[in-house]
């Protein structure tokens, strides 16, 4: 099946989400380095998520999905996959500490064995649902 | 009460069309002294209720009402039976993560005419929603996303497919959108609103999906 896609130069390295709402300490932290979270700054895979004592962030994701945490927060963005035309689909976050509320987008739609959070002491999955298709 | 009404709501979409499967929210808080990891299951924008499952390594422990949390207190324990939370709890735990959720992404269905790259007269209409939905948000992740119904070839179909979208990216772009922040897609006759039969006609299935991130 032939994609046809308008960006140009689709990078190895997929933006996976986009920053939407920063409150005092937030940041991201990448290869090592820590920055301020700002606003439209774009999230990629191995990402880690984090925010201070007064802190909150909210991330919205290429799928639709998304995550926002509460202060003293870590989160590991540790797999992102988004890609329909060939079926691949992977969203696994790791939460280390603090809050986060989720809210799941088209990967738990269409592949909700792919998509899984990780907590310190255990392993949320999201079950697949029931669904009926008639055609006249 | 909750699960009767989701089935009620999941049979009476059953006799119209196409399902998919429920978008879930939930939340989940790691304690810092008590070491616990306690999850949430809260209803969806829409009112619907998913289903989550909690695994460690003695088993797992299925949430399926709105509210209801469970609690893993060590990793070798089982998840505890599920609990309705009370708002106040919740808001007391979780509020500033709810708070800083994002807005949804927001979806619009864009027809045309059949065999042609041409917008239907409503869905011209739409246009303006779509940018002042793009410009109150400052989304700069926007998805135009082509289709086509089972009329012709599949190949053909592909190319009117992408058409379609690039109709659809060239008026964003001429109105002041960004075209970094367009990814145009085409799916052909895949992924219809409505599944039809081959060669069937079906103007739901015309249409280009603009998701607002």
């Amino acid at each position: 099946m032939i994609l046809l896609a308008g960006s140009p130069g689709l990078a190895a390295k997929q933006v996976a989400g986009v920053v939407k709402n920063v409150k005092g300490e937030a940041s991201i932290e990448r290869s090592g380095q820590i920055t301020s979270a700002i606003v439209g700054a774009k999230i990629y895979q191995k990402d880690v998520l984090l925010t201070g004592p007064g802190g909150s962030m909210g991330v919205i994701f290429r799928d639709d999905a998304t995550l926002s945490l509460g202060p003293d927060s870590r989160i590991v963005v540790d797999e992102f996959l988004f890609s329909p035309a060939d079926g691949k689909f992977s969203f696994v976050s790791k939460i280390t500490k603090g809050t986060a509320a989720y809210l799941s987008g088209k990967i738990v739609k269409l592949a909700p064995e792919s998509a899984r959070v990780e907590t310190p002491l255990a392993v949320l999955g999201i079950r697949g649902t029931r669904f009926v298709v008639k055609v006249e | 009460m909750i699960n009767d009404f989701a089935e009620r709501r999941m049979n009476k979409k059953s006799v119209v069309t196409f399902v998919f499967a429920i978008a879930l929210a939930f939340v989940f808080f790691v304690a810092g002294c008590a070491k616990k990891n306690i999850f949430v299951l809260l209803p969806n924008p829409d009112g619907t209720v998913g289903e989550i499952t909690v695994t460690t390594s003695k088993g797992t422990q299925v949430v399926s009402d709105a509210e209801h949390a469970t609690e893993v207190s060590s990793a070798d324990v089982l998840p505890s039976k599920p609990v309705k939370m009370g708002k106040a709890t919740i808001e007391e735990n979780f509020g500033k993560a709810l708070e800083a959720q994002p807005v949804p992404a927001v979806t619009f269905t864009l027809y045309f005419k059949s065999g042609t790259n041409l917008l239907t007269e409503d869905s011209k209409k739409l246009i303006p929603d779509v940018l002042a939905t793009i410009s109150s948000r400052n989304a700069t992740d926007i998805s135009v996303v082509g289709h086509a119904d089972r009329v012709g070839r599949e190949d053909a179909n592909r190319r009117l497919s992408y058409k379609r979208a690039v109709v659809v990216r060239d008026i964003l772009t001429s109105r002041g959108v960004d075209p970094g922040f367009l990814e145009v897609t085409s799916h052909g006759e895949s992924n219809p609103l409505i599944p039809t039969a081959d060669e069937v006609a079906e103007p739901k299935n015309r249409r280009v999906e603009v998701t607002v991130r």
